[in-house]
């Protein structure tokens, strides 16, 4: 089997904020310290050699950067500085862009002008459409907030992010797919049965929801504060997906539906700040180093959150008109937000880290099946 | 920069020769005298005048400079060499050579104008020609001047009893002239006479180090001074005036005659330091039974005499048939006269403790590499016999204790770990270099003595430097070590079994192996107190706190003082032989100043006659 060398690879990830990778010399403290690595998955060493050497298909094809969590244990000991957890980070920005098929992510994660230029294109177009929606299409009425005549009516947003919401998972799902393409179906990887396939398919929903691989770190405060915020973004989603009538609704608190939006709208500003904080302070190796893109996500978490909490204090403060204008702020966060980090950007780590535990557990147990069957054929003595 | 006292204008009336570069000169001053402010002045001015010097300086030395403050001058003023000058500049060295890289120069163009060791205080025309000798990059070759009146002393001073302080003193003194060798324990023999064997050979270490040491004690041009300390230096090469605080040893070296009575009576165990803990002695002791001085000692930190005032205990006094023992000696402060030193202070080991993970201190069978030099020595607590710590409970303290017995149970695997704190940026960033080797020696000792125990080394890259290492390293390789390229992350207890938890790079598949010891290859430091010796003596210090040389290639041996010269590992980690070649190459650099001064003066060697009397080799007496 040949292999292709491609000499600048370790550049390429220092794009993506990758750091200091041609420091390491090997030693694999880095793997036996992480409490996630285990055969035959052994990380974050192997990934590092790969990139020294420039191995770019096999780098491709590995599941073990979404296996790390990032706790940055393996940084803090490198006696090197080679900033192993780093490197897995900027890996996994790496992978994201080989993933999508539509190579904006690649642009995006290189460029951080490109980034903010389409942030900020997404954010006026939408800003410009919602309110030349509110003004032709909808109540018309900049004053009304809720009720019949809405500016913004509860059905039409609707409409909208069930759009959007099957076009992101459109593209997440082409993206997840290439993603199994190359992870399972190269030369080194075991076919799986389409049966074991189903048997193991409990585990995506396992993950997805409890974070549960991730308690396995040593330090289980990234992993409390990581589940908050999970919870709170789905909480959050369901409840502006299905419930938007009756939170929309005013000027009286349905406690029904808005205790929900209360404690999500808690941990969303808790767990943001949180982490923006630590990345300010730089005060644990997880924190010490931060891409553009970490920043433009938290960021716009924050600014979407604020923004949502504020349209609902104006609203039950009686000012219709300022609420509306904010909304309308809020949508503009929310847009780009989803649209473009979900699939194309950190978002969409909540489709590839499940599938990835789901993908090398399949691997798992397909190889230990083809090993026991290669047993069973072998001819006694 | 706040220490700055003024600036002078560089380059007055010429045109800086291109070709020259620029260069920058600092006079260094304390900035108390006034007087010498004055010549200060002249001399910058005549400074300024050479040519190449486009800025002069004056700065009150310190010893905190920052070199990136340094660097943000240099810099500036586009320096491409820079000249230190004043009475002993060779200690701030270090900081101008890391600025002027900083500043994207070449660090090694820091040049050293030294009055203190090159002029003469009565000649300012020579003060300008060193000064001019340093600004052209050239050496200044005249020798240095004694002030009228005095005499080259021709005494030398070795600090540090180690194997490079035993080897420099013995070059020294048969060739006739006198040495003090100043030790800070008990006996001398250092590091070196804790070892079992040497590698690559696989010689007796106390072989070839005990003839030596008892050449040492009876080389009457040898004044050994051991439980000493340097407390102060002055003067200048030739006319040194040392300081040395004599501890009391309490015991009356030529009276003790080292039957052991004494610590047979005395109530008093504690750890012993030779033995790094892993044995014990009583409070009045002698360091191993080899030792020179061979006269036992009083600990007065653990002495119940001592510690009650002279109201309890006595039993040593009393005991000893020969009145060697003097229980109120006082320490006293000698003031010694040498024309050269020798530093040759050696080495301590990383504090394992440090590495929590590998669980030295905390897991009785975690050893360091000194705890197994002495365990697998003959002279040892077992003998030489390699086993496990077993419980035992203090008679006194009830509490249970783990401790080496000769008849413990036998280690069924050993893993010995490399490159413990060395070549990590988060303890010492620099190789140790002699690890590998010692550890592959270790490896050989448990194969050798254990047949049946496996042994595993754990090392990042085997470093087989020297000559006959490589092949050392195949023969261990052939004896059945598993040698496993990969560091180990973690040493874990389950169940009372050590596990080593590690990745296998070659292999590429995490490791978890129970082991019954782990030896730590831990690396080595500056010994404690070397920053403190340094600025005694006024000798720059590298980085990592090795003192450092004039030149790497050039003048290993030298500082950045005139007659203060260096040997063995204070000067960076190496090995056995080639500490003993730099101390023979410390010794040649003294004995050349000695030999080529003028106006020598030599008061206190012993007439040639006697001198041959004491040379009678001790294998042959």
């Amino acid at each position: 089997m040949a292999l292709r060398v491609n000499p600048d690879l370790i550049d390429e990830l220092e794009l993506f904020g990758a750091k200091d990778v041609a420091k390491c010399y090997q030693c694999g403290n880095c793997s036996a310290a992480c409490s996630h690595s285990d055969d035959p998955y052994v990380f974050p060493r192997k990934s590092m050699r790969y990139l020294q050497m420039g191995l770019e298909k096999p780098l491709r094809s590995a599941l073990d950067p979404w296996l790390c969590y990032y706790c940055g244990k393996c940084s803090d000991q490198c006696p090197r500085g080679a900033e192993p957890g780093e490197t897995m980070m900027g890996v996994r920005r790496w992978l994201t862009a080989q993933y999508d098929f539509t190579g904006l992510s690649r642009m995006l994660y290189r460029s951080w002008s490109s980034e903010l230029t389409a942030v900020l294109g997404v954010a006026l177009l939408t800003g410009a459409g919602f309110s030349i929606f509110g003004f032709f299409f909808g109540g018309g009425n900049l004053s009304v907030y809720d009720g019949p005549g809405a500016f913004l009516p509860a059905h039409a947003i609707h409409v909208f992010d069930w759009t959007m919401g099957a076009i992101l998972g459109l593209l997440l799902l082409i993206n997840c797919l290439r993603m199994w393409h190359f992870t399972m179906r190269n030369e080194h990887s075991v076919p799986v049965p389409a049966s074991m396939y189903l048997h193991f398919l409990p585990l995506l929903p396992l993950h997805f929801f409890t974070q549960k691989r991730f308690r396995h770190c040593e330090n289980k405060t990234p992993w409390a504060n990581h589940l908050a915020l999970v919870l709170s973004y789905l909480t959050m989603l369901v409840l502006i997906m299905v419930f938007l009538k009756y939170m929309q609704a005013g000027p009286q608190i349905n406690w029904y539906v808005h205790v929900f939006g209360y404690l999500s709208a808690v941990g969303l500003v808790a767990t943001s700040i949180f982490a923006i904080r630590g990345r300010l302070k730089r005060d644990a190796a997880y924190h010490r180093h931060s891409h553009e893109s970490d920043w433009m996500f938290l960021g716009l978490l924050l600014f979407v959150t604020v923004t949502g909490i504020l349209q609902h204090i104006l609203h039950r403060a009686g000012l219709p008109m300022a609420a509306n204008i904010i909304y309308i702020v809020h949508l503009m966060g929310v847009v780009p937000m989803l649209g473009l980090e979900v699939p194309f950007s950190k978002w969409s780590h909540l489709a590839y880290r499940p599938l990835a535990i789901y993908f090398s557990q399949l691997q798992q147990a397909a190889q230990a099946e083809k090993t026991t069957n290669l047993v069973t054929l072998q001819p006694r003595a | 920069m706040k220490s700055e006292l003024k600036v002078t204008s560089g380059a007055r009336g010429k045109n800086p020769d291109p070709a020259m570069g620029r260069i920058g000169v600092y006079f260094l001053h304390s900035g108390e005298d006034a007087s010498a402010a004055k010549d200060l002045q002249n001399l910058a001015d005549y400074a300024s005048q050479l040519p190449g010097v486009s800025m002069v300086r004056t700065l009150a030395a310190s010893t905190g400079l920052d070199p990136e403050a340094l660097a943000l001058v240099f810099r500036q003023a586009g320096l491409s060499a820079v000249v230190l000058a004043s009475e002993h500049p060779g200690f701030f060295k270090p900081a101008f050579s890391r600025a002027l890289a900083l500043a994207g120069g070449n660090g090694d163009q820091v040049h050293l104008a030294s009055f203190g060791e090159r002029g003469d205080a009565t000649s300012p025309d020579r003060t300008k020609a060193v000064l001019a000798a340093a600004v052209q990059g050239i050496p200044f070759t005249l020798p240095p001047e004694p002030a009228p009146g005095t005499f080259f002393n021709t005494a030398t001073m070795v600090i540090g009893g180690g194997v490079a302080g035993i080897q420099a003193s013995l070059e020294i003194a048969e060739s006739g002239h006198k040495v003090y060798l100043v030790e800070r324990t008990g006996t001398i023999g250092g590091r070196m006479a804790m070892f079992d064997k040497t590698f690559p050979t696989l010689d007796c270490a106390a072989c070839i180090l005990t003839p030596k040491m008892v050449a040492v004690g009876q080389n009457k041009n040898i004044e050994l001074l051991v439980l000493s300390e340097v407390q102060e230096v002055t003067g200048s090469l030739g006319a040194f005036n040392v300081k040395v605080l004599k501890h009391a040893t309490r015991v009356d070296a030529s009276a003790c005659v080292a039957c052991g009575d004494c610590a047979r009576f005395c109530p008093v165990t504690v750890a012993s330091e030779f033995d790094m803990g892993i044995a014990t002695r009583k409070g009045i002791f002698i360091p191993f039974p080899q030792a020179v001085p061979n006269a036992y000692m009083i600990d007065p930190a653990y002495c119940t005499w001592v510690q009650s005032g002279g109201k309890k205990c006595g039993a040593c006094a009393k005991k000893c048939s020969k009145d060697a023992v003097h229980l109120d000696a006082k320490d006293e402060v000698v003031s010694l006269e040498v024309g050269n030193i020798i530093v040759a202070t050696g080495y301590d080991t990383l504090d394992a403790t440090r590495l929590p993970r590998y669980g030295y201190g905390t897991y009785p069978n975690v050893l360091t590499s000194l705890e197994f030099e002495r365990l697998t020595n003959a002279s040892g607590p077992t003998g030489g016999k390699i086993v496990m710590k077993t419980k035992r409970q203090n008679k006194k303290t009830k509490a249970d204790e783990w401790v080496f017995e000769p008849d413990g149970p036998k280690p069924k695997a050993v893993a010995i770990i490399h490159c413990v704190g060395s070549r990590d940026r988060n303890y010492n960033p620099y190789c140790s270099r002699v690890c590998c080797m010692y550890s592959l020696k270790f490896a050989h000792l448990v194969r050798e003595k254990l047949p049946e125990a496996k042994c595993y080394e754990y090392y990042i890259d085997m470093r087989a430097f020297g000559k006959g290492y490589e092949e050392f390293h195949e023969r261990i390789r052939e004896e059945g070590v598993s040698l496993v390229r990969g560091r180990t992350a973690t040493v874990k207890e389950i169940d009372s079994q050590l596990y080593i938890h590690g990745e296998d790079v070659i292999a590429e598949h995490l490791i978890n192996v129970p082991v019954d010891m782990v030896i730590l290859s831990v690396g080595l430091q500056p010994s404690h107190g070397s920053a403190e010796l340094a600025e005694k003596l006024h000798v720059p210090m590298d980085s990592d706190g090795w003192f450092r040389e004039l030149n790497y290639n050039s003048e290993p041996n030298s500082t950045g003082r005139d007659g203060i010269y260096v040997a063995g590992v204070c000067q960076g980690p190496k090995d056995i032989p080639d500490t003993v070649a730099q101390a023979s190459a410390a010794a040649a650099e003294a004995l050349r100043s000695i030999v080529g001064s003028r106006n020598k003066e030599d008061r206190n060697t012993v007439p040639q006659d006697a001198w041959e009397q004491t040379t009678v080799s001790p294998q042959r007496s």
